[in-house]
């Protein structure tokens, strides 16, 4: 019987997956999700927004390692060593089309379908020296739900002229985008591309970075001084970090400026009379959100600081892991230990600090 | 990567770990000790500007800013070299740091990820790897350092008095002379590091004789009275520094005369003074520097460069030579720089035009860079004849 559960098929899972086989077999891991293809919900909200190119860098794949990078992969697939040349100094971004690729090519060399098992799971129970998934026993699990829900602000949900950004859907002659965040950047471009005039709501300017945290959060630099706050603190910090970004960079402004100059772009504080209004306010936050974790939390009184579950730095639920059993969170419900959790260097943290506990745990 | 500290360390003394044992293996071929110096050196450096100046303005290193870091390392280790003489040749190197550079910007983007998954994320630490890797360093360096220890070569302490020569020095050591302490007939090197040190020597064919040997090095050794030449070297490495040489009244021997070493690198004299003799000091077919010596009263040329030897006199002060002061002579390349050159005086004896008091000659085939040498009461500045040239500098002066 498999002692390692993931609960959750989507790209976080998967890429905690692919690090656990580095220590075991897909017949030792059992993935708990409704889709075999891990992309299958990513897929849908990158081509509502007509993504074309990764926000992350070559290290952005779901390999255990960060070496070899899509940059070699970009290489080979173009054959040119721009890639390379343009990795050195960050500015290689993978395109839509080879992220996916990898993600299918590493689904089928990794057996994953193998471990897969297309249920959901409802209640995560911690028993002696292990947890219960709807009465299945596991000794280590890692739960990676992903987002609850796509998050629409409570005045626009009944408004028949709004559409998710991350839903399906074309333009109209006169756009409201709202938000400030990758997301919104590009809604703001595919509008005005799509020949539509354009108006911005946001309650705040946007910051500009290249990633969505800055990079020495990606490392212990910046962890051990995150990790040292106290909960308050380290609240107000996960709410600065986490605020909506987007890179910057002339094929983001110029367009922009262009448009502006025309009168086909502005911002505004709140609503006007646009035909249809975008809404690119991302997901639903916190636990609360989640059926699972609320229920994890209310069954087993688990410390909570905001929309956020109490974790170990290395992503374990304090009280639920010791030197016999671990349970640990991966995607957006771990970033009490990493702030960028909800990327797929977060899912490989998370997924690195498993199998470091799982190869210490004295049961194995 | 956003480094941390202790990641930037330990990744670097592991990336250095094998090119320290390269440099071991390289000195014990070479048998000479610069590629672990140049090692150690490039550790140093590197580990105190990653504390002191790259941790703290880099929070977070793009894999291409290893390129200008590693130039000013470089800087820095070079600087260091030469300020302090460690005499590594330049090519080997820059190749060693090269390779040292190569190696680590490999490991770091490729092999450390490979071997710990959570490289990136532990800020470049590298676990107990990582203390390893330094432990082995420092056992490497320790080893180096207890290597040199014993064997250094042993010293034999020549008491004051007349001692009778000559010496034939037939093993690895250092000889040195304790005030008072005179060579009478000679001394003769006949092995390979050998360290000659404030001895006196009188008379002897050759005061002191060096040949068909590698590391020797003279260092305020006097000498008097030698039939043929004060300091006699064929086909040797050598290093002359500080010497006293008195050749007044020996018509045919040169102070110091290094001949046909061009193979075994460069050679040195340095901060020597001689008096009399036919050539003060004088070269053919070497590649030696000869910087900050006092040449006088000589009777042929005070400085030689010759007979295809590549060579610099730099700082150097001749005083009252017969005929020539500097020469640059039979297809040789010399580069004369900042010497005094004063009161050479016309040989008119030998009815040779080329030998009516030049300050500085270059003849048949040579080539010489002149700059900013003082040439002062000589009847001839400077000339060059036989198909040879000057190359000046732009500067005022010679």
């Amino acid at each position: 019987m498999a002692g390692v559960a993931v609960v959750g098929s989507g790209l976080a899972g998967f890429t905690a997956y692919q690090t656990l086989r580095r220590g075991l077999e897909p017949g030792e891991i059992v993935v708990f999700g409704p889709d075999a293809d891990p992309a299958a919900a990513w897929r849908v909200r990158a081509a509502a927004i007509r993504q074309r190119a990764m926000r992350s860098e070559s290290d952005g794949h779901c390999r255990a390692s960060t070496f070899p990078g899509l940059a070699f992969q970009g290489v080979l697939r173009r054959r040119s060593l721009r890639p390379l040349i343009e990795t050195v100094s960050d500015r290689y971004h993978p395109t839509v089309e080879e992220f996916l690729d990898h993600v299918e090519r590493t689904r089928e060399r990794s057996g994953w379908n193998e471990s897969l098992v297309s249920r959901r799971i409802e209640r995560v129970q911690a028993v002696d020296g292990g947890f219960e998934l709807d009465g299945e026993r596991f000794d280590h699990v890692l739960l990676a739900p992903g987002h609850p829900a796509l998050n629409v602000p409570d005045k626009l949900r009944d408004d028949p002229r709004t559409v998710h950004s991350y839903e399906p859907h074309e333009y109209a002659s006169t756009v409201t985008v709202v938000g400030a965040g990758l997301a919104a950047a590009t809604e703001w471009l595919n509008a005005l591309e799509a020949g539509a005039e354009v108006v911005s709501v946001r309650r705040h300017e946007p910051a500009r970075r290249p990633l969505n945290v800055p990079r020495e959060y990606f490392s212990r630099r910046g962890l051990a001084a995150f990790h040292r706050l106290p909960a308050r603190e380290r609240i107000e910090r996960l709410r600065v970090l986490t605020a909506p970004s987007y890179p910057s960079g002339e094929e983001w402004d110029g367009p922009l400026e262009r448009a502006s100059r025309a009168g086909r772009f502005r911002v505004e504080s709140s609503l006007n009379g646009s035909v249809q209004v975008i809404c690119a306010t991302g997901f639903v936050r916190g636990w609360r959100h989640d059926h699972l974790l609320a229920r994890l939390v209310a069954d087993h009184d688990l410390a909570t600081e905001g929309d956020w579950i109490v974790v170990d730095p290395d992503s374990t639920v304090p009280g639920l892991s010791d030197g016999t059993r671990t349970l640990a969170l991966a995607g957006a419900p771990g970033q009490w230990a990493f702030p960028a959790a909800d990327t797929l260097a977060g899912a490989r943290y998370a997924g690195h600090c498993f199998l470091k506990r799982i190869k210490a745990c004295r049961t194995r | 990567m956003s480094y941390t500290l202790r990641g930037r360390i330990e990744s670097r003394l592991a990336a250095l770990l094998p090119v320290l044992l390269g440099c071991c293996v390289l000195a014990a071929a070479l048998r000479h000790w610069w590629p672990v110096e140049l090692c150690v050196l490039m550790a140093a450096v590197g580990v105190v500007l990653d504390v002191q100046v790259w941790h703290r303005i880099f929070p977070y290193q793009a894999a291409w800013a290893i390129l200008p870091l590693g130039l000013v390392e470089l800087g820095l280790v070079l600087a260091i070299v030469y300020g302090a003489g460690l005499h590594a040749p330049l090519g080997p190197a820059l190749f060693l740091f090269g390779v040292g550079w190569l190696v680590s910007f490999l490991l770091g983007q490729a092999g450390y990820p490979l071997l710990r998954l959570s490289y990136a994320e532990d800020g470049g630490e590298l676990g107990r790897a990582g203390a390893v890797a330094a432990a082995g360093v420092l056992l490497v360096l320790i080893g180096s350092a207890a290597t040199w220890y014993v064997r250094r070569p042993p010293v034999v302490y020549l008491a004051a008095g007349v001692h009778q020569g000559p010496i034939v020095i037939r093993r690895r050591e250092v000889l040195q002379g304790s005030p008072g302490a005179v060579v009478k007939g000679g001394i003769v090197v006949a092995h390979d590091d050998v360290h000659i040190r404030d001895v006196t020597v009188l008379g002897g064919r050759n005061g002191i004789d060096v040949e068909n040997v590698r590391g020797t090095v003279l260092d305020g050794v006097t000498v008097q009275g030698a039939k043929l030449d004060g300091i006699h070297v064929r086909s040797a490495g050598i290093v002359i520094r500080n010497c006293t040489i008195d050749m007044l009244g020996n018509k045919i021997g040169q102070g110091i005369d290094i001949s046909f070493n061009m193979d075994m690198g460069m050679s040195m004299v340095e901060g020597c003074t001689i008096v009399g003799g036919m050539q003060g000091i004088t070269t053919h077919s070497s590649m030696t520097d000869i910087i900050g010596n006092r040449v006088s009263r000589t009777t042929g040329q005070a400085i030689s460069v010759a007979e295809m030897s590549m060579g610099m006199a730099m700082d150097n002060e001749v005083r009252d030579a017969l005929g020539v002061g500097l020469n640059c002579d039979d297809q040789s390349m010399c580069m004369f720089e900042h010497n005094t050159v004063i009161g050479t005086r016309p040989d008119t004896a030998s009815g040779d035009p080329s030998r009516r008091g030049v300050a500085v000659l270059a003849s048949f085939y040579s080539e010489a860079s002149l700059w900013q040498n003082r040439l002062v009461a000589n009847p001839v500045a400077a000339s060059a004849i036989t198909s040879s040239m000057f190359r000046w500098s732009k500067d005022t002066g010679w």
